[in-house]
């Protein structure tokens, strides 16, 4: 089981975009995966609740996106999905393929919540 | 103090960073000429066996080092220590390596002179296929008694890995196993795939293999004065 250590990889990403951020918390973490990106989404939603109250996301909710092995074609540049793990081209049949998606953990996005001093900002004042 | 949300996109993989210290690794280790080998493989398999083999083959000739992971016990170090300078990495339960273990390991061994460095990861066709070790290539091993279906059922450590090792051979009368069948199944994942059927026991094979090492080591590293045997 090792998404407890991908979703180790993903708080520090969080963290350290927080901080950038200069967010009081994170509301929603949202993250793409696919059939090739090692992970079961379920374990992946545990792994994030038990490891986010040891950060400062206690309450972050983890949106897990499902997305299909998707491939580019190196001989034709066709674009397509790859089924049953059969890494050839769609349209050539060529197997000089890359997989461009569903194939590792992609942090999608971020929601913040931030706070504001109610302050008006000088700009307003002018 | 009020506070709204705010989202921002990201899109960016999880193991970015780690990709980028793996690949530090990777050129540094190529900068002492050094090329670094990933094996996986499911318990039992033969990784360590294959090393032994490798040793021996390679023995006064090209020089190697050992990095070998395990849940526990030091036992796999011990079999590999009359061979080549190797250290154990023990996970305590983790089930894969991941980069800060192989560099302590390394700083065990230092100072080190070797033309192949061999990580050995846990016995697992899951997870080491997610981490990059900072290898110049990652090697399967599967053996004739696993069952030649095995390649369908692990495609991310097939599609990623450059190298298939088929142990085992010597069992080969003795088990349902088709060589073809497990390297079309393995091909239909990554068709790249370089296969090397060979039996750690007996010694058959282990020359190409060894063989593909030197080479794999020139061609990467492009030093062709590599000892060979």
């Amino acid at each position: 089981m090792h998404e407890r250590s991908l979703v180790k990889a993903l708080i520090a990403q969080v963290a350290n975009l927080a901080s950038a951020q200069r967010a009081s918390r994170a509301i929603e973490v949202r993250v793409r995966v696919g059939p090739l990106s090692g992970v079961e989404p379920l374990l992946l939603s545990g792994a994030f609740e038990d490891l986010a109250k040891a950060a400062l996301f206690d309450g972050a909710r983890l949106t897990v996106v499902e997305v299909p092995l998707r491939a580019h074609c190196r001989k034709c540049s066709a674009v397509f999905n790859v089924n049953n793990f059969h890494f050839c081209c769609d349209v050539c049949g060529s197997p000089d393929i890359d997989t461009i998606d569903g194939d590792a953990v992609i942090l999608e996005s971020v929601e913040f919540a931030l706070a504001v001093n109610e302050e008006p900002a000088y700009g307003d004042l002018l | 103090m009020a506070t709204f949300s705010k989202v921002v996109s990201v899109g960016r993989d999880v193991l970015d960073g780690a990709a980028a210290d793996a690949g530090d690794f990777r050129r540094r280790m190529q900068g002492r000429g050094i090329l670094v080998m990933h094996l996986i493989s499911s318990p039992g398999a033969g990784k360590t066996s294959l090393l032994e083999a490798t040793a021996r083959h390679f023995a006064g000739g090209a020089r190697m080092a050992v990095l070998v992971g395990d849940i526990a016990t030091t036992r796999d170090a011990q079999r590999l220590a009359p061979w080549a300078p190797v250290a154990q990495l023990t996970t305590g339960g983790a089930c894969h390596l991941e980069l800060p273990l192989v560099e302590r390991g390394l700083a065990q061994l230092e100072p080190l002179d070797v033309e192949f460095l061999f990580i050995e990861d846990v016995g697992n066709l899951v997870c080491p296929a997610s981490h990059n070790l900072g290898q110049h290539r990652r090697v399967i091993v599967l053996s004739t008694t696993e069952g030649d279906d095995k390649p369908g059922k692990y495609p991310k450590a097939f599609r990623t890995s450059e190298a298939l090792v088929i142990n085992k051979l010597d069992l080969l009368p003795h088990v349902p196993f088709s060589v073809e069948a497990a390297v079309e199944d393995a091909r239909r994942i990554q068709p790249a795939l370089e296969v090397f059927p060979l039996s750690a026991k007996t010694d058959e094979g282990i020359a190409a293999w060894c063989n593909y090492l030197t080479h794999e080591r020139a061609r990467l590293l492009g030093d062709i004065g590599c000892t060979t045997t």
